[in-house]
């Protein structure tokens, strides 16, 4: 199984279990455009792979997966949605550390971050290696994406 | 008699997500009270009665690993037992808690019936 296999599987994985969301592959990309109305989460690995990794949730998927996630009604983009992106952000970076270091002491994590906007592109301006994957939730799609150094 | 439990982790949402696992495997607790990383941890241990603690380990301030090592030379508290439960599973991670005193760790994502399995038996 490949880097790409891994992260739909850990993806998948999370959604079922901790969002209570069932989700599908849409795509697997190798590039995606400017980011309108979106939340992304983010975090940083450091050591022997170099890089990072984000979900890039258009508000009303952030919104949509923020109440399944916390079980209760979400109107707007607030502190509980940056919260569970970033902790959505948190897992998937979890996962890819697993994925890429079996013993996890030769790559370190960083905090999660999150950022949003009505237009905002993202973008390395290191030469990296891009996975892209944009999942359907049933109630819109969202975009995993993990950029690594070469 | 149910027990005090005491969630550790910077997400907000992630610790709405232990306590209600927590619930629906249908452990005894009699109070969930939380902490937003070690130095908030280690001031609700001195301050109330708790019976087991269930840490993230990737922390601001001061991580789990960090917790572990202060709690342990701390003499009213050494002794209660911490569960860890992090996106941080490597052997190596996982073995340098346990060297600290953790006794066992769940990795995220989990499922309430992974909850209930682990601290079942500790209940």
């Amino acid at each position: 199984m490949d880097i790409q296999d891994k992260m739909i599987e850990a993806t998948k994985e999370i959604f079922s279990s901790m969002v209570m969301m069932e989700i599908t592959v849409k795509e697997v990309m190798d590039n995606h455009g400017a980011l309108n109305d979106t939340i992304t989460g983010m975090i940083g690995l450091a050591g022997t792979h170099k890089g990072v990794l984000a979900v890039h949730l258009p508000y009303s998927v952030a919104q949509a997966i923020t109440s399944s996630f916390l079980m209760m009604d979400v109107e707007e983009i607030n502190e509980d949605v940056h919260d569970a992106v970033g902790e959505i952000a948190n897992m998937l970076g979890g996962n890819v550390k697993t994925i890429l270091s079996e013993k996890g002491r030769d790559i370190d994590l960083s905090l999660p971050s999150t950022i949003s906007g009505s237009q905002y592109s993202f973008q390395s301006d290191k030469q990296v290696d891009k996975v892209i994957i944009e999942f359907d939730t049933g109630k819109g799609t969202f975009i995993v994406e993990m950029d690594l150094e070469k | 008699m149910g027990k005090n439990v005491l969630l550790v982790d910077d997400s907000s949402t992630m610790r709405k997500i232990v306590g209600r696992s927590l619930r629906q495997a249908g452990l005894d607790f009699d109070n969930i009270f939380e902490a937003a990383d070690g130095i908030e941890a280690l001031d609700v241990l001195e301050k109330e009665s708790i019976d087991i603690v269930l840490s993230d380990i990737n922390m601001p301030n001061m991580d789990g690993i960090s917790f572990l090592r202060e709690k342990s030379t701390r003499e009213g508290i050494k002794d209660i037992p911490v569960f860890m439960i992090s996106t941080e599973t490597g052997d190596d991670i996982i073995g340098e808690a346990k060297s600290l005193g953790a006794i066992g760790a769940i990795k995220k994502p989990f499922t309430p019936e992974k909850v209930n399995e682990v601290l079942g038996p500790l209940m």
